[in-house]
């Protein structure tokens, strides 16, 4: 007999506390919405920037950095440097994007020490990124997705290092060209890229899908590193066709990455239609549509589509790609630790039996007419619509932070 | 000792927690042989490389193997080649997932 390695799953202690943290964030960003005024919303409002740092640190950088724990090791066949790490992460994570949003919302002098807090977290995570990566002998694309990722996340780290520093006083620096870096690097060059590369992990693997060609990923990769470079190269030569270029190809690139998903979705086994499967529709339904609001936006340069189209990205595409994971990898973890070591002992649960069903579909329900109704409600500047999204999404938010809890408990 | 019949027998009380059949009926087993002195050999694939429990799971088949009496030692070979697909696993396999 020979012992079991823990490698590909560390401790769910480690890694609960990750996604705890991320859905109460993620009822936190919904709650957030009723104190946001539909009828004055622009891309520069604190509020806004508020709502978004709460829900992209708070709930998305959260869930993905938890994720990561777990699926780095899957991805890279190989075993972390230094998994104890995480269990810093999350502590500065929290406390950093607290700070920030609170930065935001009341005390701007609060807003760069979130931020150095926020940049520590993140440079701790990177660098165990990367020493884990360099225990890889040979990258194949999906490796070379995360070295790719984490690399945009590094230089968006540094760059939000000097905005910090700037919002201090400290140093001089064009605040304005360093937040598009910023922004760009780490929401286009860390989140996009991560999900491209990991999706190509996941999805076959729960969907039993097989024969479909890599070679779109491999496009999109470098489609969507290219765009990041370009937009990068723009915020600092003042080059306004490199951006715009660099926002076409970022475009074309996920369209290629959809055609990619809609071929795994075709050669997939498995045909039912679980919380997993409809969260993940929803999720690319809401990327497709907000691909075309960026077309729209390109012709009209109306405000609102701009902040439709960040809407939908943030939390339709992210969010609800985040949430349908969530009700694969929690119930892993949980049967991994809980039952694994009692099969061939007792009965043990299936993966499917540790999740909830009234609650998961409530989630998806609630969320998906909330994300709907603030999406038109953003369109058409109409506060009262805002609000009805939001009381939609937090009901759906309470429903999924009970999912997870359950999930977490289930014994 | 053991005939291939009496081995994916064995093997299949190891069931995939995350789709719920057992390894046989999902056509993950490729071969099994026993010789006369109790050594016995699995061939096997996974649904993919990428799976989190592939260590887990060939512990569970190596030690259903070893259940049986007189086996001596077993050696799980997890190959790569040819490919699992759907078409490997039994008609009602694909039924409940939908595939067929």
């Amino acid at each position: 007999m020979f012992s079991i390695s823990q490698d590909f799953a560390p401790p769910f202690k480690l890694i609960s506390p990750f996604f705890i943290l991320g859905s109460l964030f993620y009822l936190f960003s919904s709650c957030y919405i009723f104190f946001i005024d539909a009828s004055s919303l622009t891309t520069l409002d604190t509020g806004v920037l508020g709502f978004v740092h709460l829900f992209l640190l708070g709930f998305v950088m959260m869930v993905i950095f938890g994720a990561m724990a777990q699926l780095v090791p899957v991805v890279l066949e190989v075993g972390h440097f230094g998994v104890e790490l995480f269990y810093a992460i999350w502590p500065l994570l929290l406390i950093g994007t607290l700070l920030m949003v609170a930065g935001f919302v009341a005390l701007p002098a609060l807003l760069p020490y979130g931020g150095v807090v926020v940049l520590i977290s993140m440079m701790i995570f990177v660098m165990e990124i990367f020493l884990t990566i360099s225990k890889v002998k040979k990258l194949n694309m999906v490796m070379s997705s995360v070295l790719i990722s984490n690399t945009f996340l590094f230089f968006g780290i540094i760059v939000g290092l000097v905005m910090a520093l700037a919002y201090a006083g400290t140093i001089d620096a064009d605040i304005a060209s360093l937040l598009r870096a910023h922004v760009y690097l780490v929401i286009a060059g860390y989140i996009s890229v991560t999900i491209m590369g990991l999706s190509v992990v996941l999805l076959p693997m729960f969907g039993l899908s097989h024969g479909f060609s890599m070679k779109p990923l491999e496009v999109a990769l470098y489609g969507m590193g290219s765009s990041v470079v370009l937009v990068v190269l723009s915020s600092f030569l003042k080059f306004a066709f490199l951006e715009y270029a660099g926002y076409a190809l970022a475009i074309v690139s996920l369209f290629i990455y959809f055609y990619l998903v809609l071929s795994i979705y075709k050669t997939r086994a498995r045909k039912e239609n679980d919380i997993y499967v409809v969260s993940l529709i929803f999720s690319y339904i809401s990327l497709v549509i907000s691909l075309l609001m960026g077309i729209v936006y390109f012709i009209t340069s109306y405000e609102p589509i701009l902040l439709a189209i960040g809407w939908l990205m943030f939390v339709g595409y992210f969010g609800f790609l985040i949430t349908g994971h969530i009700y694969k990898i929690i119930p892993f973890l949980v049967w991994f630790e809980r039952f694994s070591p009692l099969v061939g002992k007792q009965k043990v649960p299936m993966l499917v039996d540790m999740v909830p069903i009234k609650s998961s579909s409530a989630q998806f329900i609630f969320c998906a007419a909330g994300v709907s109704l603030v999406c038109v409600a953003i369109l058409l500047q109409n506060d009262m619509l805002l609000k009805a999204g939001a009381s939609f999404l937090v009901v759906g938010a309470v429903a999924f932070f009970r999912s997870v809890l359950y999930m977490i408990n289930f014994k | 000792m053991y005939t291939k019949e009496e081995l994916f027998k064995a093997i299949s009380t190891v069931i995939d927690p995350e789709v719920g059949f057992n390894l046989v009926e999902m056509g993950l087993i490729y071969d099994a042989e026993c010789d006369e002195e109790g050594k016995a050999k699995v061939t096997m694939t996974l649904s993919t490389k990428a799976c989190p429990l592939h260590q887990m799971i060939v512990q569970w088949v190596k030690e259903s193997v070893e259940k049986l009496d007189g086996i001596q030692e077993v050696e799980v070979d997890l190959v790569w080649e040819p490919e699992w697909n759907i078409t490997m696993a039994d008609d009602h396999v694909k039924k409940a997932l939908g595939g067929g």
